[in-house]
């Protein structure tokens, strides 16, 4: 059961995801811990009995209280920062890539490859940037590959992008893409499966299919 | 004919003139408590069937009936009962006796906003006829247009009524707590649930409209042919995304801050204590208010926007959770060398409330990060943190102020064994159900999902089991107060030894609340004195 507890990483970049993941949950749990600790402590420590029948007539503090405003702000702006580095590497697709372009319709995902035929599985090539270009034939969809750790709406009449390099030793991997964005009755139903290739084999895939 | 002339008894009202005709702000209050109580089982019901559903892969319903389940529990839970109980009820029966006014300014168009509100309730169970709503309680364009059926529709006129009843709500909160505190009273000296209920009502005032704009134009695109969210046309489905949030992250706020304002009330009685920190909580509510207008695209990091336009709301996002995290700390410094009694509201208020919304908070701590949003968003993990701030915190909250307020109102007890019993089934429950959602979304399930692969059945199984914990904490809940409110012990005016001023009339309070307007020297969260030693038993001089 703790099997699911995070996906397979298929990226660098999924990776990279992850480690942030756990310094945030590192940072959260702390405080987590100490809540809960105070809270507990004070329920016990300072219960009515009918030795601490009144409590103490004190109406605040303001040095601790601002001490308990600037600790967390520091905090959580220190982790803002932190993210904006990735989403601006995440937004620039490198030059050189494989586009795939995606359509969403009620209620499959359809893939068009660079020779610009199409097919309902989803073949990457490991090794190599491949962008997707994402829209949608009818209402909106949500293209998200958990193993990549990313998603994109997709949209009519719009196109979103985001891209991926996938880690050669991750050949022959089998990953789930579903829709997650709600599209109606066939929306839990709505997956293609993926599959991680080598070069070579993708150029075999992509020439095999009819345009 | 005489003799009953000669023997005057009080005139016993009508149920109509005692209710119906009523404009007595704290009837109204009932009127909203009730109504809203009623929709909470409702909305309960469809929760219980959403968890069912899920109890196997494969799903019990079909999709189609599972979609109108859970459209029809959040859009009944978020403005049907969460927000009608926080600001209908709590506010409407506690702002007058708080600032120590005779009523609200309106009254009239008080009664209106109740009357609007339990319409707009009608016309939700009317679409049930009709083929339920199916499109979730964001309704997102193009699939909400394209939906067949009058349920949306249905589902477009009973959020407009309810936002109309929210709307005249807030004018009547402002106008009444501006104009209308007793003398003495400065904005300094109310009670930190009138700070509350004031920024709530700005928060609608200015939220509200920007959502009666989303739907109408919905509306039109589904019967006038207009292309406002049709993109082959030039419309653009992002503009619905943009309005709804513009007015649905402000009203997250509107489910929580008069929440706070309870935990607030409740926590310094039970604690025996002053509040700590009167100013930084009233303030940090003014904070959140104003931040509140400035985060709603975080609901849209994937949505279309491009990427870096994500980093401001982000940061916004995070520097939101400043305030929150000020009032956390102010509590929890209410409790320290306090005097704490194990009451029924108190174990809601602390262990229910501030062990569980903390969750929910750091939960949104994580999603708010741009990365890991584009990971989490639309994953069982944002359901989880919706429902620990919603559930763990304005329902547990909700509760406390049920149990605490319930003597003041019905001027009797409810049986405080079976409320501590209904706590700790509403604990577990709540943990149970919710916690594992975590564990879902991070292992990428999708939201939203009538049937899901087999290996997330493990957790899927477990939140259902939670969920009729939730279930029966809740009858027990339901049972035991209105059982209470008929047979309940009766009670004097002040059960608990609480300063604020509604605790200084009868219970419950007269018509027109104070016989004399009181006159307010002080802060509402003075020290409690030390008890004064028992007289004795049988004096001998007696
Ligand atoms: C610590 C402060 C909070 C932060 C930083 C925060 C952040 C977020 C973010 C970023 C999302 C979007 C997640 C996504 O869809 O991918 C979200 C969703 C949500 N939050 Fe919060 N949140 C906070 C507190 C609250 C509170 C107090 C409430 C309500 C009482 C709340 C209610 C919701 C709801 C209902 C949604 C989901 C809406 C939907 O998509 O259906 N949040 N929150
Ligand atoms: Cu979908
Ligand atoms: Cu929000």
């Amino acid at each position: 059961m703790f099997s699911s507890w995070l996906p397979v990483e298929l990226t660098q970049m999924a990776h990279n995801v992850d480690s942030f993941f756990y310094i945030m949950l590192g940072v959260v749990a702390f405080f987590f811990v100490l809540v809960e600790a105070l809270l507990i402590t004070f329920l016990i420590r300072y219960r009515r009995t009918r030795r601490n029948p009144t409590g103490a007539a004190v109406h605040g503090n303001t040095k601790l209280e601002v001490v308990w405003m600037l600790v967390p702000a520091a905090i959580l702006i220190g982790l803002g920062a932190f993210c904006v580095p990735y989403v601006y590497a995440l937004q620039k697709p490198p030059a050189q890539d494989v586009t795939i372009r995606v359509t969403g319709h009620e209620w499959y995902w359809d893939f068009e490859y660079p020779n610009g035929a199409h097919a309902r599985t989803l073949e990457v090539p490991a090794g190599t940037p491949v962008l997707f270009d994402i829209t949608s034939a009818d209402v909106i969809h949500g293209f998200y590959i958990p193993d990549v750790r990313l998603q994109q709406d997709a949209l009519p009449g719009r196109i979103t992008q985001f891209w991926i390099n996938i880690k050669p030793d991750m050949v022959g991997h089998v990953f789930d893409v579903p829709c997650d964005q709600f599209c109606g009755a066939g929306h839990s139903q709505m997956h293609a499966t993926g599959r991680v290739v080598t070069q070579a084999e993708f150029q075999q895939w992509v020439s095999s299919l009819k345009k | 004919m005489e003799a009953v002339l000669s023997h005057p008894r009080p005139r016993r009202q009508s149920f109509v003139r005692e209710w119906v005709l009523t404009v007595d702000h704290k009837k109204i209050g009932v009127m909203y408590g009730v109504t809203a109580i009623f929709f909470f089982l409702l909305g309960g019901l469809f929760a219980l069937l959403v968890r069912t559903d899920l109890l196997v892969p494969q799903g019990v319903f079909d999709a189609q009936s599972y979609n109108e389940f859970f459209t029809m529990h959040a859009t009944i839970m978020i403005f049907l009962v969460i927000i009608p109980l926080l600001t209908g009820a709590f506010g409407n029966y506690l702002i007058p006796l708080h600032i120590g006014a005779r009523d609200m300014a309106f009254p009239r168009m008080n009664a209106l906003s109740y009357w609007l509100y339990l319409a707009s309730g009608v016309i939700m169970l009317c679409s049930m006829a009709g083929g339920m709503p199916d499109a979730g309680w964001t309704a997102y364009p193009p699939y909400s247009v394209s939906a067949k059926g009058s349920g949306i529709d249905f589902w477009i006129f009973s959020v407009h009524l309810a936002g109309l009843s929210s709307i005249l709500g807030a004018i009547n909160f402002l106008v009444t707590i501006h104009k209308m505190r007793a003398p003495g009273m400065s904005f300094n000296r109310m009670t930190l649930f009138t700070w509350s209920i004031w920024v709530t009502a700005w928060m609608q005032l200015f939220g509200t409209p920007a959502l009666a704009g989303a739907i109408t134009t919905l509306l039109s695109d589904r019967h006038w042919s207009t292309v406002f969210y049709n993109a082959s046309a030039g419309g653009d489905p992002m503009l619905y995304q943009h309005l709804f949030w513009f007015y649905s992250h402000p009203a997250v706020y509107i489910m929580i801050l008069p929440a706070f304002g309870i935990i607030s009330e409740v926590l310094p009685v039970f604690s025996r204590k002053p509040i700590f920190g009167y100013h930084a909580i009233a303030y940090s509510s003014v904070a959140i208010g104003f931040l509140g207008f400035f985060v709603w695209a975080h609901h849209m990091f994937v949505a279309g926007m491009q990427m870096s336009e994500g980093i401001p709301f982000m940061i916004s996002s995070l520097v939101i959770a400043v305030p929150t995290s000020v009032k956390i700390f102010n509590w929890l410094a209410t409790m320290w060398r306090g005097s704490v009694e194990y009451s029924v509201p108190m174990m809601y208020a602390s262990l229910g409330f501030i062990g569980s919304f903390i969750i929910g908070g750091f939960s949104g701590v994580l999603v708010a990060a741009v990365p890991l949003d584009m990971d989490l968003h639309d994953t069982y993990f944002v359901v989880a943190h919706i429902h620990y701030v919603l559930f763990g915190g304005s329902v547990m909250t909700i509760m406390a102020g049920l149990h605490f307020w319930f003597p003041k109102v019905t001027g009797r007890m409810y049986n405080k064994t079976l409320g501590h019993v209904s706590f700790w089934f509403y604990f577990v429950g709540t943990q149970l159900t919710f916690f594992p959602m975590h564990f879902l979304g991070l292992a990428g399930m999708p939201r939203r999902y009538a049937t899901y692969p087999p290996q997330y059945m493990f957790w899927n199984d477990v939140a259902t089991i939670g969920s009729y914990v939730l279930g029966l904490g809740t009858l027990l809940i339901v049972a035991n107060l209105f059982w209470a409110a008929k047979y309940g012990v009766k009670v004097g005016p002040n059960p608990w030894g609480a300063q604020t001023l509604e605790w200084q009339v009868s219970s419950p309070p007269p018509e027109h609340n104070f016989d004399e307007i009181p006159t307010v020297t002080d802060n509402p969260y003075r020290p409690y004195d030390p008890p004064q030693p028992e007289p004795e038993a049988n004096p001998t001089w007696a």
